[in-house]
């Protein structure tokens, strides 16, 4: 059983239809690449993955570990083990990091029957995760997100992932507004992440970031269809060609 | 007093009735007083609509049910005071029941000399002529006329008196307890509160309601700053609700005093707070803020005055709410700059969050300025909680209840965090966590 089945999916925002038929399928221990020209709905695919509200599901099934994954409220999905690295990282004034961070992993933990953590446990495990990607204990004192940097946004998703410890981890344009050097520490946060049973959806406009998370397969995204699917060396000619085929082909 | 059509205005008959028994009748400055007080509330009656301040706050149930005036303190003992860490608080305690001093229920051993507390009633026979120079200074019985209703009544109530230079060890902690009986009881409490030059105090403030029916609490608050006096103000408004709570406060601002001023309020059918300072002396600091929280058909009203008469001043208003079920909130905010007032700083927000379709603000921030160097901005905000970050929260596995809780905790925290008495600011936070626990629970789906 696949770990993630999306069948002819049809999504609209607003009444404007925006997957026309979406299929895919990703494997435990499968890294997917998604790309597509800017519009073609990767953010609506993992809005909708995730359980967004507005994100009107109109056709198709998804399956997460078989179970039915869009009867799911959107937090009943996270703790099942859907997670997403937001393109745009909300602040949220008020909450301190560190509270968010342990309020989200005691909800799972408590989820799939463990114990939560207290709030000195909590502190070690967390740490821990933290020291690979450059968040400092300052960073977890501060309120979420809030007057981060693009970098420390990003990584501090991928902290969330790491802490959340998810089955399936969808990162929406994790490389946006990033240097070279900032998108090195987020790829090899991932890359610690990859294991057998994990999958990865990696959605991402340039190839860049997939010399770094290096894919099983890629997808093209476009006008909310996969028109075009293949092995990494389809980043690469995508990067060559741009998306203009595409675009007339799927008009 | 008729009033136009030859009716008495409500209660005015009982603050005419017993006049002449009333302590320090007789003496002429508090006859005065009291007959300014009842004049001017029989010209004018209850507020209404056209008040410039009552236009969003309705006081029929004043008119439509008649409260007895309390006649003494009911012998009940002190009850278990919702704030943990204030209640362990080492302080100066004063207990006033349905208005009157409780002496068998106060601490005050210790008190510094020259620092006077002491009920208002037993002042007004021993020492009246220590009121005269402060009593009814600072009230304009004709922009306030609860307050004059309360001026007619003019006996119940706390005075607090600080020397010169005294800075005083602990915080006093004035508990209100409102005592209804069977019958729907009306309490006219006044507070004399007078800081001398450099004098320092913080003064917290709690109003409960004991068991019992319906009551009307009309307190009205003087607080007279003499140059460089410094006062923290917390106030926990969290009547029951079955009780209207009406609050005036005048405070009257020396040079370079600072004026700190915090208030909770989360009780009460009506709950309302209406502070007026008068900032008159150069380099005068102002703050006032306040977090409210209502759901049912509560009405919570925060009207704030604040005249900036002398140059140099600041003043800071920052007032958070969130309003649940059908509930109401009143930010009704007016900064006034004379003239003579220059480099006046003058800021006022008002933030509203809004939990059900069917709650409901009135904010009216306003700036009046008659002075051409100022500093003075006003905003207003409401809305629901923000749908983003909703998501986000919940996108990490946090339960919609939790998210939603912590985030109107984390609209209000900001506010919380200003208060600079640490216990006051965890009780404050530890009740409104409460609040969210018994009203922000089953509410999925709701939004
Ligand atoms: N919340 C929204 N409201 C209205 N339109 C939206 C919303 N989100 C996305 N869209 C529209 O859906 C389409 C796909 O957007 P999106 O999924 O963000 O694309 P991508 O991430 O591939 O750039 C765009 O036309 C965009 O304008
Ligand atoms: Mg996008």
């Amino acid at each position: 059983m696949a770990l993630l089945e999306i069948k002819n999916l049809h999504a609209t925002v607003d009444d404007k239809p925006i997957l026309n038929g979406l299929d895919l399928t990703i494997g435990g221990g499968e890294v997917h690449a998604i790309m597509g020209p800017n519009g073609s709905g990767k953010s609506t695919l993992s809005y909708v993955l995730s359980g967004r509200d507005g994100y009107e599901v109109t056709g198709g099934e998804v399956l997460f570990d078989g179970k039915n994954l869009l009867e799911m409220e959107a937090d009943e999905r996270a703790r099942e083990g859907v997670f997403l690295a937001f393109q745009y990282p909300v602040e949220i004034p008020g909450v301190t990091s560190i509270t968010f961070l342990r309020t989200a992993v005691n909800a799972v933990r408590q989820h799939h029957g463990e114990s939560p953590f207290d709030a000195m446990d909590f502190v070690k495990y967390i740490r821990e995760k933290a020291a690979g990607l450059n968040v400092s204990d300052d960073m977890l004192k501060r309120a979420v997100n809030t007057g981060f940097s693009g970098g420390e946004k990003k990584r501090m998703e991928i902290l969330q992932m790491a802490a959340l410890d998810p089955k399936l981890a969808i990162l929406d344009e994790t490389d946006s507004g990033l240097d070279i050097d900032a998108l090195k520490v987020v790829a090899e946060g991932v890359n610690a992440m990859r294991s057998d049973e994990r999958g990865l959806l990696v959605i991402t406009h340039y190839q860049r970031l997939l010399d770094y998370i290096v894919p099983d397969h890629v997808h093209v995204l476009a006008k909310g269809r996969i028109v075009k699917s293949g092995g990494k060396e389809l980043a690469h000619e995508l990067e060559e060609s741009g998306y203009a085929e595409f675009l007339e082909d799927a008009a | 007093m008729p009033d136009g059509s030859g009716h008495m205005q409500p209660y005015l008959d009982q603050a005419l009735e017993g006049a002449s028994n009333l302590v320090g009748s007789g003496v002429d400055w508090i006859d005065a007083l009291r007959r300014a007080g009842a004049d001017a509330y029989g010209t004018h009656g209850l507020p209404k609509r056209r008040d410039e301040y009552w236009r969003y706050t309705n006081l029929n149930a004043l008119a439509d049910e008649e409260f007895r005036l309390a006649n003494g303190a009911p012998a009940i003992g002190l009850p278990s005071l919702p704030h943990k860490l204030v209640a362990e608080l080492a302080t100066y305690r004063v207990v006033v029941v349905n208005g009157r001093l409780r002496p068998d229920l106060c601490a005050l051993d210790g008190l510094p000399d020259d620092v006077l507390v002491s009920g208002l009633e037993d002042l007004m026979a021993a020492a009246p002529a220590r009121l005269e120079p402060y009593l009814g200074k600072i009230i304009r019985l004709d922009e306030m006329p609860m307050a004059a209703l309360n001026t007619a009544f003019l006996r119940d109530g706390m005075a607090m008196f600080v020397g010169d230079r005294v800075v005083l060890d602990k915080p006093v902690h004035l508990i209100s307890i409102t005592a209804p009986g069977d019958r729907p009881l009306m309490v006219q409490p006044r507070h004399l509160v007078v800081l001398g030059k450099n004098a320092s105090a913080t003064l917290i403030e709690t109003h409960i309601t004991a068991e019992g029916g319906s009551s009307f609490n009309n307190i009205v608050a003087e607080l007279h700053m003499d140059d460089g006096a410094k006062l923290n103000h917390f106030v926990f408004q969290e009547e029951a609700e079955t009780s209207v709570h009406l609050s005036g406060t005048a405070v009257a601002m020396g040079a370079d005093t600072t004026y700190d001023s915090f208030v909770l309020q989360s009780g009460g059918a009506i709950g309302r707070s209406e502070i007026h300072a008068y900032l008159n002396g150069t380099g005068g600091d102002c703050r006032l803020d306040g977090v409210y929280l209502a759901s049912d058909k509560q009405v919570v009203d925060n009207t704030t005055f604040v005249e900036h008469a002398a140059p140099g001043c600041r003043s800071r208003q920052v007032y958070k709410g969130v309003l649940d079920g059908q509930s109401r909130g009143v930010f009704q905010g007016k900064v006034h700059v004379l003239r003579d007032a220059q480099q006046t700083d003058g800021h006022q927000l008002s933030r509203a969050l809004l939990l059900s379709p069917r709650a409901e603000i009135d904010a009216r921030p306003e700036l009046e300025i008659y002075a051409d160097d100022v500093k003075c901005s006003h905003g207003a905000t409401a809305g629901e909680l923000d749908d983003d970050s909703l998501f986000y929260l919940l996108s990490r596995g946090i339960p919609r209840e939790d998210a939603r809780r912590m985030l109107i905790e984390a609209f209000l925290s900001e506010a919380i965090a200003e208060i600079p008495l640490e216990q006051v600011a965890e009780d404050f936070t530890t009740h409104v966590r409460q609040w969210l626990a018994n009203n922000v629970g089953s509410a999925r789906g709701q939004d």
